[in-house]
């Protein structure tokens, strides 16, 4: 499809691409050839750094900016690449390990140069069991070739890395939580400071990058930060494969320059709602990222400075649909059960906010709320938000709280016309 | 009697309470005191060496439990944490945390209905009702009264756009339909047939459309993780 | 490493200027100025700040979100508001969470009074909830162990108590369950929670979700008192506070102390208050009638009787100082033996540890503190098992090794609860520490040593991770003193490390008794006077064992001390002591009591007034806080009435007047008094008295260790160890009875096989005709060829076979396991003494 730029996605429905064969043939494996035997880590750090590449993990912070953080010297150093990917509405990780796990692997031991790192894993949730044995094969094919092991590629560098599955906990998808987690504890997030880039895995310096941030490496190192700028705009570089789904007619994964229309995600490469019926809001960043109205988001730019100055955020570039059939008091009642079923429970406001928001919209899609507990539902929000040692809280009350304020209608209505033909029935 | 003397009498009771213990404690398991099958010990140590960190392997062992014992017992518990040398209780306290672990006994096959947003937006709950309707689990969270289908509703599994869809036994289906449910429920209870052939996620492309070749397909890799031997369904107990 | 010097930082809170040192959090800077900012989950004491409970947001100038002062170390300069709306805001917010899955049963709650939840809703909440919908459940109080309840619907997730098991005693027993507000503290498969110092929970707790058994429904914080004192059950000797209602001990809780105890309790101390008020309590002094049976007398008839025996025995006589002996009572035994009966003979415990070695080793140049534990390099634990015998090092030991990384070496004959977190664990057959330590000293280049012994392989590794910096620190245990030239082999491995040259680093001891220390330097000690200064060697305790039986020794005093059950031969004890006039000074009615001729009551260290010593030299008073029941009087003044009747006058009116005298003769103690030693305990070496400590000379006396074995045989050869809990202690508590252990034979898989026993078979263990019937339990880190008892069970008593070093053992299956499991009698039932592991680095 024409609107489509296809890097990570350039050969994605090749036959035998998950191979280490197929995936050499069709040039793999040459940006880590360059990154270790014609390139200095210090390089193929600054080349990062000026791609301007930001995290496509959620926080959209810059990749090269975040591996310079780590400090130099010969202790273990660790590199983390998040594939949780259990935020609503997010696919995009799970097929570009499925399909080109090696494009991953090649960016991870390209990252580790960067960084320094020795010690390697992927991080991946354990629902992904295919995708996780497709890893562990390619991981394997590449320790064989010589790309991973105690000496990479002739250049004396060790890379060594690990698949560890998950168990089904999305907040092992925040990076100190993941760490946790992968040290074989309760996931919970620590505190920051320290930040894992000093303090992280096993106390070492850490990175932590997703699976589409680590698979933008090869192509920065092979074709240079400069071409990798020539796409997107200039804060959003580079191309976002966005997750599309809900009320649309193609859902998937599409990968476009950072920059194009919301609208040409939704409508054109997603085909748009189904016939008849039109965009009544959508969540332009996973289900943690404050809802857009249908009117105000679709003329937006889909980069991450566009949705930030829209009181949103592009997050990990994953579009929920809803359509005009939605009730968004449902919508908001199934959001909140999904924080409050995965908060980790450590810290209060988000523990029992989550908790307290699932009961009060319980209540009211029942038809059981007091009209003082709209305001509440809203000022719990408030109070978790800001409040947490993490932002999983902020996840829930981010969305809620947008809901509840661009669509206040729909509360009231549920509120009035539900107690209302509730006092009717027991007349 | 005087509130004095019954205060007085409260004291002397508490002087000379005694009380024994409900249970035998559980710290460290002395290694020869828990018999552990020589395949599930070395697996477990083998995902040990894997890690700088012996506990790292927390997740990984308990993995390994729950498929040799179709679900995390008390007794694989115990044994994973003699060969890893920490208390049954840390690795409990983690199984307890994650999804995925199960520390009550299954079905022989698990269906997760994903009743997540995207999914629900496109009919979710109806084919968890299905499934449940289908395998006769009576609700979901259960199995079915033949022990053999555990159905539940799961939160959102990263197949959006397959949605509505479902993983059966860790492998992802969609888009389902409700009717979808039974010929996937009779699939599962007889042996060797493929379940749903037609809706694997393995077969789809890209940006939505049938993705083609058989040469294509991805065969699963057993480096670190053995074929989940399944339980038989009369060997379970519940939890007391 | 050494102790790091902190800097002091100024900065501004609420408009008050505020100085405290570098690296503190803001919440305890903030006690500077006075302003108090509430936590629930900041407990320094458990390490780390976790930012959990989000209690203590506030404002700082320049960073946009608000922040958790207990976890935000203060900075020159920084600017912090804890009042502002927003931060009250905040304040509410976290309380009106907290409150909404609370079920506020204040008034039936025990924490009533005294919980931090109910003051800091009252000081920082909203004052209501908005909260309408139904709270969480769970069953009411239900048993977490036999001693500790929990109440799951009063919990606020805080995390203190799992913290404390996890990171504090690290036996990983109780655990959080499930996720997010399904969360639940519990155990494995609702096990009860047992280990030895879980009872820390139920003060770490700030709501009434983890409380006491016995404490219970007692009492209200308005109608108790609070009164300090040592507990001197072992030579932990930590600070306690004893809560008493009606003149009667209720409960124990810790008074923090980081010289001492870091602010823990093990749970034999904890829980050891029911005893104070037993029943089978001795209250009044008895004289054995002809017909063997104890007859209450009055005191006066008591003293003469005492007097007249020890005056029949004279130089004859002999002391034995144990347990709770404070070192006022022990200067006076000594004083009354040496100076009333010009006998020497006096001991205070059964190493057999000799005045010279003790002398050169209580050097204030060689001694650690405490705290030194703390900033070590390497910590190596010599033939000690701290959990058993001075339990708090073992927690302070994981301390150094959790959160300074110090490098941990386990040296020992019986594997050790701290193997999990050492970098070098090493077994040694039992009687074989010369060798061990004499390889170590030739591996750390000591002038005289070298080896190429057997050991020569695992020394080296310990002296080059001993090397890891300047600062290490070894903690021995004074059973060394059993095996000749250890301790020689000891002070040459502490003089090649220099540890004699640099302030800080050193030895800490281990002693057998609680106030070991304390009596040997008041003068306990044969050939050892107050302030160890040399004097006429007498007999040691097996050569007052030996002389009792040969008729050289004709009268014994036991001052809280039971050898029948503590030192080894037993058997050989109980014919000492039926054929000599024996007095015993006993709370209880003891082994060794029922041989005695006049049986004294003791004091209780909830009831007496006096000092000891801990064992790195820190002087603690022990303080009454309950009357003393019955008839007992003070110990000192029973000795000196007794000394007045045997001739002496002392002029020694009250406790004060002994410690001033005492003072006086222990040269380097002077200057010490109640207001030097103050709450907190003063360590000697650190007084002017201290630091002109000079060598002394002489007074040495041979080692006085057990005769070589009988025979060589062919069996296992013999171990033992302590046990935490093998003592009158858990006998005497109702509420710790359920901890009473059986003997167990410990030995490793192979001689299991050879042998074909298994775990939990019954056998009897034999030595040329005694023997003890035990249980097996195999033990993966034992090497093979040894077999472990335990010492100091009140029945099958591991000291009864003890022979000398080299002791070989018969062991004879009479009993499969399955016989005792069909009885009920599982072999986990008898495994009560749990070992934590350090988490592994
Ligand atoms: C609750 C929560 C869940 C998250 N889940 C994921 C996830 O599944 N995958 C991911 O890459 N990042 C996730 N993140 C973001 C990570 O914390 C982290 O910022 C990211 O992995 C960094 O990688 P990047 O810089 O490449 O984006 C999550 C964050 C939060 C707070
Ligand atoms: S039981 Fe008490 S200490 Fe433990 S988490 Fe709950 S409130 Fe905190
Ligand atoms: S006291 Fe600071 S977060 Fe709990």
């Amino acid at each position: 499809m024409a609107a489509e730029t296809r890097i990570l996605f350039r050969n994605i429905d090749e036959p035998g691409l998950a191979s280490i064969r197929t995936y050499r043939r069709l040039g793999g494996y040459e940006a880590v050839k360059k990154a270790y035997q014609e390139m200095e880590p210090e390089q193929v750090l600054h080349e990062l750094e000026e791609s301007g590449l930001r995290g496509r993990g959620g926080a959209g912070f810059s990749m090269g900016k975040k591996a310079s953080f780590l400090p130099r010297g010969d202790m273990d150093k660790y590199l983390c690449c998040n594939a949780d990917e259990s935020e609503p509405g997010a696919f995009k990780d799970r097929e570009l390990m499925q399909k080109n796990p090696h494009q991953l692997i090649e960016g991870i031991i390209i990252a580790a140069r960067a960084a320094g790192a020795n010690r390697c894993f992927i991080f991946i949730r354990g629902e992904y069991d295919l995708q996780g044995d497709i890893l562990d094969a390619a991981v394997e094919e590449a320790y064989g070739a010589g790309y991973l092991g105690t000496d990479v590629l002739g250049t004396g560098q060790q890379v060594k890395l690990v698949v560890h599955r998950g168990a089904g906990a999305y907040i092992c998808g925040e990076e100190t939580a993941l760490l946790d987690s992968l040290e074989g504890k309760r996931g919970n997030p620590r505190l920051k400071p320290p930040f894992p880039a000093v303090q992280g895995l096993y106390g070492g310096p850490t990175l932590i990058n997703n699976v589409e941030t680590l698979s933008n490496a090869p192509h920065i190192i092979s074709s240079g930060a400069e071409w990798f700028k020539s796409f997107g705009t200039e804060q959003s570089p580079g191309t976002k494969v966005v997750s599309v789904s809900g009320d649309v007619q193609r859902p998937g994964n599409y990968e476009v320059e950072l920059g194009v229309p919301t609208k040409l995600l939704i409508n054109d490469l997603a085909g748009g709602p189904p016939k008849g019926h039109k965009v009544k809001g959508f969540f332009p960043g996973g289900s943690s990222s404050p809802v857009l109205t249908g009117d105000e988001g679709m003329k937006l730019p889909y980069s991450f400075e566009a949705m930030q100055e829209a009181g949103s955020m592009l997050g990990s570039g994953s579009i929920i649909v809803f359509d005009e059939t939605t009730s968004v008091v449902d919508l908001a009642l199934r959001t909140a059960r999904f924080y409050h079923h995965e908060s980790c429970g450590k810290c209060t406001p988000c523990r029992e906010g989550t908790n307290w928001t699932v009961k009060m919209l319980e209540r009211l899609t029942r038809g059981e709320a007091t009209p003082m507990d709209i305001e509440v539902i809203a000022s719990v929000q408030e109070n978790i938000i800001g409040h947490c040692l993490c932002v999983l809280g902020d996840s829930m009350a981010m969305p809620i709280g947008a809901m509840v304020k661009k669509y206040r209608s729909e509360f009231d209505d549920k509120l009035i016309s539900q107690s209302y033909s509730a006092a009717a029935k027991a007349a | 009697m005087s509130p004095a003397e019954i205060h007085s009498l409260a004291l002397e009771a508490a002087l000379r309470e005694e009380r024994e213990p409900h249970a035998d404690p559980e710290g460290v398991p002395e290694p020869s005191e828990v018999e552990v099958p020589r395949a599930l010990r070395r697996e477990i140590q083998r995902s040990m060496k894997r890690y700088p960190q012996k506990r790292s392997a927390s997740i990984p062992a308990l993995w390994a439990v729950q498929r040799r014992y179709g679900w995390c017992t008390p007794d694989g518990i115990r044994q994973a944490a003699a060969v890893m040398g920490v208390t049954p209780a840390y690795l409990e306290s983690i199984a307890s945390f994650y999804d995925l672990f199960h520390l009550e006994p299954t079905g022989d096959h698990q269906v997760l209905v994903c009743t997540n947003i995207s999914c629900w937006l496109r009919g979710a709950d109806e084919l968890l009702g299905a499934f449940c309707e289908a395998a006769e689990t009576g609700g979901p969270g259960h199995s079915s009264p033949d022990g053999k289908v555990y159905v539940r509703g799961f939160e959102c599994l990263g197949a959006c756009d397959i949605a509505p869809m479902v993983s059966i036994d860790e492998r992802y289906y969609g888009p389902l339909e409700p009717a979808d449910a039974a010929d996937a429920v009779e699939q599962m209870r007889m042996r060797g047939e493929e379940v749903l052939p037609a809706k694997r996620l393995e077969d789809r492309g890209a940006a939505g459309g049938k993705r083609n070749p058989a040469d294509d397909r991805i065969t699963a890799h057993t480096m670190n993780k053995p074929k989940r031997p399944r339980p038989k369904s009369a060997a379970r107990k519940k939890k007391s | 490493m050494s102790q790091p010097i902190r800097n002091a930082v100024t900065l501004n809170i609420d408009g008050r200027e505020v100085t405290a040192p570098e690296g503190t959090m803001l919440v305890d800077a903030a006690k500077h100025g006075d302003i108090e900012i509430p936590v629930f989950c900041y407990e320094p004491k458990l390490g780390e700040p976790v930012g959990a409970c989000r209690m203590c947001l506030v404002e700082i100038e320049g960073i946009p979100k608000l922040q958790t002062a207990c976890s935000t170390p203060i900075r020159d300069g920084m600017t912090v508001y804890t009042q502002t709306d927003r931060v009250k805001g905040a304040q509410n917010a976290v309380v009106e969470f907290l409150l909404i899955n609370h079920p506020l049963d204040c008034p039936v709650c025990d924490k009533g009074g005294e919980c931090p939840l109910q003051d800091i809703a009252m000081g920082w909440g909203p004052g209501k909830s908005r909260f309408t919908d139904p709270k969480r459940h769970f069953q009411k109080p239900l048993p977490l162990s036999p001693l500790v309840a929990i109440d799951r619907e009063r919990c606020i997730l805080c995390y203190r108590c799992v913290r404390f098991s996890q990171e504090i005693s690290e036996d990983e027993q109780l655990v959080l369950h499930e996720r997010g507000d399904r969360s639940f503290v519990g155990t494995f498969d609702d096990r009860p929670y047992i280990a030895p110092f879980h009872g820390n929970i139920t003060e770490l707790c700030p709501v009434g979700a983890l409380t006491s058994y016995t404490y219970r429904f007692r009492a209200r914080p308005w109608d108790i008192e609070d009164a300090g004192s040592v507990c001197t059950l072992c030579p932990s000797q930590c600070n306690v506070k004893f809560t008493v209602r009606d003149e009667r001990a209720l409960r124990v809780l810790a008074r923090d102390n980081e010289d001492v105890d870091d602010g823990w309790l093990c749970d034999k101390g904890r829980y050891s208050f029911q005893m104070l008020a037993s029943e089978e309590r001795i209250t009044e002094p008895m004289v054995r009638a002809g017909d063997g049976t104890l007859a209450p007398v009055s005191w006066e008839e008591a003293i003469s009787k005492v007097a007249a025996g020890l005056r029949d025995a004279g130089t004859a006589s002999a002391v034995l100082a144990g347990g709770g002996t404070s070192n006022e009572e022990g200067w006076l035994l000594q004083r009354l033996l040496r100076e009333g009966l010009s006998s020497p003979n006096i001991d205070s415990s059964a190493s057999g540890a000799r005045a010279d070695l003790v002398r050169e080793l209580s050097s204030p140049a060689l001694g650690s503190r405490m705290r030194e534990l703390d900033y070590a390099d390497a910590i190596l634990v010599l033939d000690t098992e701290p959990l058993n015998e001075m339990p708090i090092l073992d927690l302070r030991i994981r301390k150094a090794v959790r959160r300074t990384g110090a490098q941990l070496l386990v040296a020992s004959e019986h594997p050790s609860s701290l193997d999990g977190g050492a970098a070098e664990a090493v077994r040694f057959a039992p009687g074989e520490a010369a060798e061990l330590i004499g390889a170590l000293a030739a591996a750390l280049g000591a002038p005289g040593y070298e080896d190429d012994g057997p050991h020569a392989e695992k020394a080296k590794a310990i002296a080059e991770l001993l090397r890891t910096g300047p600062d290490p620190v070894i903690v021995w245990g004074e059973r060394l003193f059993r095996t000749p030239g250890a301790v020689e082999a000891l002070l040459a491995c502490a003089k090649a490390l220099g540890i004699d040259k640099r302030l800080g680093p050193g030895l800490l001891e281990v002693p057998e008794s609680a106030n070991g220390r304390g009596l040997r330097e008041v003068g306990c000690l044969p050939g050892a006077g107050p302030g160890l200064a040399p004097t006429q060697t007498g007999a040691a305790a097996s050569g007052i064992r030996d002389g009792m039986v040969n008729g050289e020794i004709k009268a014994l005093l036991l001052s809280e001390a039971d050898p029948v059950r503590t030192h080894p031969g037993s058997e050989a004890w109980r014919k000492a002591l039926a054929s000599t006039f024996v007095v015993s000074i006993a709370m209880f009615d003891d082994p060794s009591t029922a041989y005695a001729n006049v049986v004294l009551p003791a004091e209780s260290h909830a009831e007496k007034e006096g000092t000891v010593t801990h064992p790195d030299g820190r002087l603690q008073r022990v303080r009454p806080n309950v009357p003393r029941p019955g008839q007992i009087r003070p110990t000192c003044q029973v000795l000196t009435d007794l000394a007045a009747t045997l001739g002496q006058t002392w002029d020694l009116p009250d406790q004060p007047a002994v410690l001033a005298a005492m003072t006086d003769d222990v040269d380097f103690y002077a200057g010490i008094s109640d207001e030097t030693i103050g709450g907190q305990g003063v360590r000697w070496q650190e007084l002017a008295s201290g630091r002109s400590w000079g060598p002394a000379v002489g007074g040495r006396t041979d080692n006085q260790g057990d005769p070589p074995p009988a025979s060589a045989g062919s069996g296992l050869l013999l171990g033992t160890y302590r046990d935490l809990w093998a003592s009158e202690v858990t006998e005497r508590n109702p509420a710790l009875r359920f901890l009473k252990r059986g003997q167990m034979l410990e030995i490793a898989p192979k001689d299991a096989e050879t042998m074909g026993l298994e775990n939990g078979d019954g056998v009897r263990v034999s030595v040329n005709g005694t023997s003890v019937e035990a249980r097996v339990a195999i033990r993966t880190r034992m090497e093979a060829g040894v077999g472990f008892l335990a010492e100091g069970l009140a029945e099958n008593n591991g000291n009864a076979l003890v022979n000398g070093a080299g002791t070989r053992i018969e062991v004879e299956k009479t009993a499969p396991a399955a016989e005792f499991e069909a009885a009920g009698m599982g072999q986990k039932a008898t495994v009560l003494s749990l070992e934590g592991e350090a988490a592994a680095r």
